[in-house]
């Protein structure tokens, strides 16, 4: 079974029965927002392939003379634009463009082997998995973490730390950081592994089911791989990760420091509840709130992260394949790719969107 | 300081700090409360009184402090208390009402958990079940009925999620209550069933009610003792028979004077003249004194200080100050008690 | 407590007037008295603006504050910072008309030059390998030059420089560090090239790159691209994004729902992968980069002025102002516009801070500008390959980077610290 599906059966099952369990057992209230969002979601994507669609078509540029370069004489143009039905309507294009997307029939890479580019994305999308997973998380710890942290020392040293670390990681260039502590770490102190995903040879030990190969790992036992994997995904992790974590602080901070401002937090304080337990307790669990939107709308930032990490630290995954494939001029994988991306984005945003309905109890009746 | 004084406040003031300087919103204020009465705070809006309630359980927001006074709560004065200590006094003995409920509740938080919360809070040994009975007890009394316990706020009406705030300053039997403006966000029938049940609560649980409003009404209605501020200063205290029959100090006249009443014909509004003044550069003298009518020529170099005019009825009015001239310039601090 | 934290004195007895100014305070006053008031953030704004005006000028002339234009091939390659290649060097008198070993040669027949070097040190090998290699190739001219240097060993730098400076030889060759601890003893002579003819350079603040270039001098040749693509793209952004906020929010409707339909879903995507899309298809220029960026921030001018307009739209002194019979024009310029304008400065100032950091993720990824051009992107891409061995090749373009975006970023936090402490969006 191909790794793709395998993964979206693993997300997936979970996530339909969770969806199921809460619109059989909500209101009535609640249930209509969860079904308004996932209707709004389509639309959405639509409108992202269809950009991608006119952006990749309309600009000047023609894909198949620069892909055959030189070589190309204009009646190998031309048959190859009719064979890919470049030179059809825009319209009847367009419909077609639709009905793939649909069918989730990306077509074959314009270059190279000609391979289905479904089988190439789905080899590579584990390795991205892999890295934005532990990213965001990372970034929502210390965000978290850091953000109330500051907000409780407001104005104080602490707070202005925290701050001015949360601007700087903010204009660091994310490529920069991977670089820079690859020079550190890997190159002056030689800790950890600057590039790929695994160790070559012990690469060749490890029998992959999912394609992450840190789950493949430990399915199999294969505890020198799951080392091997760890070591190479600490750096380019930190990298994104921190960076990500900026926004997050800051975010959190505001939202802490608003929040305790409010009255309940000043009724809560006449009646003797102590100052800790209102920060991290009760201004936290309303600060979050806003913030779990926010981790939806990172999503995008988070993928042009992966983008630049993947391609500092060699991993072979979604965001290295769409800089790979540009620089082959293979317009057939880029616009799947990002088609891809912007369905990502939507469906992300759509599950945060459910989640803040569960979790906001003024949303739900 | 007798049996029967339960907060003695002396001489307290509270400072604000402002980007225009330091304004004083509570000045050298001092104030008894008695035992099992209910004692109504009035004055306009920016008077001070809000902030003073608050400052009895030196409750205060980042800018403010309090550089001086003597709170003698039941025996003990609370600013002798490291900062620490007030949160165990709070909720316990010394219990505040808010007044808009909707914001003074945890949007997501249900009501039980305010209430098992704040049990928990002072008697951390008090197991969730136990806790939760007597929520339960306690909203029964108030007139909630448990079940909507598990609910939130946004899900109660004004009237009833003010008898959560009470029912919450109750939850460990606080010895005094302070309610500031708790009927302001009320319409008025809930608010005369909130009146009604503050009453019931005296009798029953023998409280202490500090009633901070601008609504005089309010307080003729339930309140034994009146007193009154102007710009940060008291300037009369007294019982609700004395202060509202007799009242002394002219801002008083002119406060009971406009309030409208069902049985004047038209045109007969009064208004008083003048606007509040500011507390960054206050008035010489009687703050009073540019709104005054019957102001004197004293009024306007020197203050007067807060004393008796008849018994227990006080004032800070030159109107009725005994001293002369050399005597008032020498500001004595009166220990009020 | 909120009313007495700023009252206006009504009846001041001796009221100063700058309190009742206090809330018509213009942004001048403001700026002053923010020291007092704002704290740090004011700090952050003054600091960071000083830096924007320092890199501006640097953008605008380069020329005057580095060394060497970006891509001249300046010296050694892979020359770390602050080092000297290890090379023999010849050594002559200020005024002595040699430049390189070629010069020494002479006629067959006339005095053979020469030439001093240190006892024990392997120049005098170089010397000879070099000179005869020479000597090789003026035996097949014409001209009938030969170069067959006497060679004085000398016990010490020092003599042997000496030596030179008294004029019993013609020069002089040493290693060049060497050269370096003692030429301030020799104010006489000066190095001219090295034996292989390359240019004698050393000492280059941050190091040479992999094909010789000076890299603090690309490092200043790059502010000017790096500003060029933030201000463009970012002017471009807010001449199309503002209006057509402003429009949609002031006129509503379906125009209005569809624009906010179009512009949340580009909102919402990744903003570095959708320039490289319109990169990949324009081709890289300086000229598309801009327009590809410029494209991915329209969306957040046109979200903030149309949610402020809507805002101001409804508030209540509008209707008034209809009601008297004020053109819609006269009220989008003189009650929406103005309101808009702290808000759209903020962003203004975050915008230039990404776009130049997404202009340098294009060009490292190869995907933006032409790689000939001097640009910190793109020196961060060739720095990569040589990471073990020229650490310095990237740091330095990164730490560029770093500043700028770091500079532009602050100015936009303190601004939205001073401007409106509650305004949180992008």
């Amino acid at each position: 079974m191909s790794p793709i599906a395998l993964i979206a059966l693993i997300i997936g099952v979970p996530a339909v029965l969770l969806l199921a369990y809460v619109l059989i057992t909500g209101s009535s209230g609640l249930r209509r927002y969860i079904l308004t969002r996932v209707a709004l979601t389509l639309p959405m994507v639509f409108i992202l392939g269809t950009l991608v669609f006119f952006i990749l078509r309309i600009l000047p540029g023609d894909p198949v003379s620069s892909a055959l370069g030189p070589k190309g004489t204009p009646e190998m143009i031309a048959h190859i634009r009719t064979q890919l039905g470049l030179n059809d309507p825009l319209i009847v294009q367009y419909g077609r463009f639709l009905k793939n997307m649909v069918t989730l029939k990306f077509g074959n890479s314009l270059v190279g082997g000609h391979r289905p580019i479904i089988d190439e994305m789905s080899e590579r999308f584990p390795a991205t998995l892999e890295l934005i997973i532990p990213a965001s998380i990372l970034a929502l710890v210390i965000g978290i973490f850091g953000g109330t942290l500051a907000a409780s020392k407001r104005k104080k040293p602490t707070d202005y730390g925290f701050r001015i670390f949360a601007v700087f990681i903010y204009s660091l260039p994310v490529f920069w950081f991977g670089l820079i502590l690859q020079l550190l770490f890997g190159v002056k102190l030689g800790w950890l592994p600057i590039s790929g995903r695994i160790d070559p040879i012990i690469g060749t030990t490890l029998k992959t089911y999912t394609n992450i190969y840190s789950i493949d790992a430990l399915i199999t036992g294969n505890w020198p791989a799951f080392w091997s994997v760890v070591q190479h995904l600490i750096l380019p992790v930190v990298t994104l990760g921190l960076i990500q974590s900026g926004l997050f602080i800051r975010m959190t901070r505001a939202n802490v420091i608003e929040t305790l401002q409010a009255d309940f937090i000043g009724a809560a304080r006449a009646r003797g509840i102590r100052e800790h337990v209102l920060i991290y307790k009760h201004a936290l669990k309303n600060a979050m709130i806003p913030v779990i939107t926010l981790i939806g709308l990172q999503v995008a930032i988070l993928l042009a992260g992966a983008v630049l990490t993947e391609t500092v630290f060699s991993l072979p995954g979604m965001g290295s394949y769409l800089v790979e494939r540009i620089s082959a001029r293979d317009y057939n994988a880029v616009q799947s790719v990002i088609t891809v991306f912007a369905m990502l984005v939507a469906v992300i945003s759509l599950a945060v969107d459910i989640i803040y309905s569960l979790v906001d109890p003024r949303v739900r009746y | 300081m007798s049996d029967d004084i339960l907060y003695s406040v002396h001489n307290l003031s509270v400072d604000y700090k402002t980007r225009g300087g330091a304004v004083r919103a509570v000045d050298n204020v001092s104030l008894d409360i008695r035992r099992g009465e209910i004692l109504g705070l009035v004055g306009e809006s920016g008077c001070g009184k809000s902030t003073f309630g608050k400052a009895l359980l030196r409750l205060h927001d980042g800018p403010a402090s309090i550089p001086e006074g003597e709170l003698w709560f039941d025996g003990r004065d609370l600013m002798k208390l490291s900062i620490n200590e007030m949160p165990a006094i709070r909720g316990a003995e010394l219990g505040m009402v808010f007044q808009d409920p909707m914001t003074s509740l945890n949007p997501v938080q249900s009501i039980m958990e305010h209430l098992t919360e704040t049990i928990q809070a002072h008697e951390p040994k008090v197991s969730n079940a136990a806790a939760r009975a007597r929520a339960e007890e306690l909203v029964e009394r108030l007139g909630i009925r448990h079940e909507r316990l598990k609910e939130y706020p946004h899900q109660m009406s004004g009237g009833m999620r003010q008898r959560v705030m009470i029912s919450l300053a109750l939850a460990l039997r606080a010895k005094l209550v302070i309610a500031d403006e708790p009927t302001t966000s009320l319409d008025v029938i809930v608010e005369a069933k909130f009146l009604d049940l503050l009453k019931e609560l005296r009798e029953e649980f023998g409280l202490t009610i500090l009633l901070i409003t601008h609504n005089i009404g309010v307080v003729a209605e339930i309140c034994d003792r009146v007193a009154v501020m102007y710009a940060a200063k008291m300037v009369e205290v007294g019982t609700a028979e004395e202060v509202f029959a007799q009242p002394k100090h002219p801002y008083t006249q002119g406060l009971l004077k406009s309030v409208p009443n069902i049985n004047m014909g038209e045109g007969e509004l009064y208004k008083m003249g003048g606007e509040p003044p500011s507390l960054l550069h206050p008035p010489t003298g009687c703050r009073f004194h540019p709104r005054c009518p019957a102001a004197m020529e004293i009024c306007s170099r020197i203050e007067p200080t807060f004393e008796s005019v008849a018994g227990d009825h006080m004032a800070a009015c030159w109107l009725y100050q005994k001293q002369t001239d050399s005597q008032a310039s020498t500001r004595k601090k009166a220990n009020l008690g | 407590m909120d009313n007495l934290k700023e009252q206006l004195p009504n009846t001041p007895p001796e009221g100063t007037t700058w309190e009742v100014e206090l809330k018509k305070v213009g942004f001048v006053r403001r700026l002053l008295m923010g020291r007092h008031w704002y704290g740090a953030d004011w700090w952050f704004v003054v600091i960071s603006s000083i830096a924007v005006l320092a890199f501006i000028i640097v953008a605008i002339a380069p020329g005057l504050f580095a060394p060497y234009s970006p891509d001249a091939l300046v010296g050694p390659r892979f020359l770390a910072p602050g080092a000297y290649a290890e090379l023999s060097v010849l050594v002559v008198p200020q005024d002595s008309k040699v430049n390189q070993l070629e010069d020494l040669a002479v006629p067959e027949g006339a005095d053979r030059p020469q030439i001093a070097v240190v006892q024990d040190v392997p120049t005098s090998g170089d010397l000879n390998t070099q000179a005869q290699a020479i000597d090789q190739e003026l035996k097949n001219q014409p001209a009938g030059l030969r170069l067959r240097p006497i060679i004085d060993r000398y016990a010490s730098l020092d003599e042997a420089l000496q030596a030179v400076v008294e004029g019993k030889d013609i020069a002089a060759v040493i290693q060049t560090t060497e050269y370096k601890n003692s030429h301030a003893q020799f104010p006489t002579l000066r190095e001219a090239a090295s034996l292989t003819g390359e240019k004698v350079a050393g000492g280059f603040i941050l190091g040479t790159n992999d094909i010789g270039q000076d890299i603090f001098s690309r490092m200043l040749w790059g502010t000017r691209i790096a500003l060029i693509i933030g201000f463009s793209s970012s002017l471009l952004s807010l001449f199309l994004g503002v209006p057509l906020g402003l429009l949609a929010g002031f006129m509503g409707g379906a125009f209005d729902r569809l624009l906010s339909l179009v512009m949340d879903s580009l909102y919402a995507f990744p903003g570095l992968i959708l320039a490289i899309a319109i990169t990949a298809v324009l081709g890289p220029s300086m000229l598309n980069i801009i327009i590809a960026i410029a494209v991915l921030y329209i969306p957040t001018y046109y979200r903030i002025v149309r949610g402020q307009t809507l805002t101001v739209k409804e508030e209540v002194y509008i209707e008034a102002a209809r009601s008297i019979g004020a053109r819609r024009w006269d009220i989008l310029w003189r009650y929406i516009f103005p309101n808009v304008i702290p808000s759209v400065a903020i962003i203004f100032s975050v915008n230039v801070a990404d776009a130049i950091l997404t202009g340098a993720g294009l060009s490292f990824l190869g995907l933006g500008l032409p790689p000939t051009m001097a640009d910190w992107g793109i020196d961060l891409a060739r720095g990569q390959r040589f990471i073990q061995s020229a650490w310095w090749m990237i740091t330095f373009p990164g730490l560029a980077i770093l500043l700028v975006v770091l500079s532009f970023t602050l100015m936009g936090e303190g601004l939205t610290e001073i401007f409106n402490p509650k305004l949180r969006d992008r």
